[in-house]
């Protein structure tokens, strides 16, 4: 087998939020035949999230972990999905991911990412996260970037495009910045891994 | 006098403001500690300890600022 497949094969990616984010990289994870994903998210599949989330209209309603392995297992039916339909917290997060190798922070929310990214850093030694913040609004897609802030931090977006200052959210930016955390996420796997 | 940098940014504080910790330094630059995360010469410190944290002279700071959108 290839190297990179090789690799990609034998790894663990939690992703922390099934939203525009965690749908998006969860997909191109899978396409790229990833070893295992835990995902995890406490929310259920609505009709605005389609403009922008690997949902489709007659999943509306239903809880999103569970559409979205249904979905991963349409492109590949082999593919090994751990879902779990729970509100992560600071007490939690440890627990949950204790079996990933690298965690992507795909929530919405701006408090939920500060929770995600401290605990990984502050307690749990040996895992990668790869956060994304600054993808709110539409256009300068360029503006996107990957920057590596530490040795296990890694934090995709603009910076500073925020849903409360850009009032919207579209596929194209936010697909974006998915793809930002996906190719970040299999290029530490097969760079340093 | 004293110095420290933030995000590699160095910022000079007369020698009466220090001591002041992370909580009041977050306070000053007007961010919001609920959405940062805070590195202090590589090592993170969690939230609950920023305003017990004392900044020195010399200190460098990281501030990962959170947005939100996902």
């Amino acid at each position: 087998m290839n190297k990179v497949y090789e690799k990609l094969s034998k790894t663990v990616v939690g992703i922390a939020g099934t939203g525009g984010l965690g749908s998006n990289v969860a997909a191109a994870l899978v396409r790229n035949g990833i070893g295992k994903l835990i995902i995890v998210d406490f929310d259920v599949v609505s009709e605005d999230n389609l403009n922008r989330q690997f949902y489709f209209f007659d999943q509306v309603g239903r809880v999103k972990v569970e559409a979205l392995t249904e979905n991963l297992e349409r492109i590949n039916v082999g593919v090994n999905i751990e879902a779990i339909n729970i509100r992560l917290d600071r007490e939690n997060i440890e627990g949950i991911f204790s079996e990933a190798d690298i965690i992507a922070e795909c929530f919405d929310d701006a408090e939920q990412k500060q929770i995600l990214v401290e605990t990984v850093l502050s307690r749990m030694g040996d895992k990668y996260v790869v956060s994304a913040s600054g993808l709110a609004g539409y256009g300068r897609g360029n503006e996107i970037v990957t920057k590596r802030i530490s040795e296990r931090l890694i934090v995709v977006g603009d910076g500073y495009s925020g849903i409360d200052t850009e009032k919207v959210l579209t596929a194209g930016r936010v697909g974006i910045a998915a793809c930002h955390q996906a190719n970040a996420i299999v290029e530490l796997i097969v760079d340093e891994m | 006098m004293g110095r420290i940098k933030v995000n590699g940014v160095e910022k000079e504080f007369g020698a009466g403001e220090f001591p002041f910790n992370l909580s009041e330094l977050l306070e000053m630059l007007k961010v919001d500690s609920a959405t940062v995360v805070a590195e202090i010469g590589g090592d993170i410190i969690e939230r609950s300890k920023f305003s017990e944290t004392v900044i020195e002279d010399g200190d460098s700071v990281e501030l990962i600022r959170f947005v939100p959108g996902g």
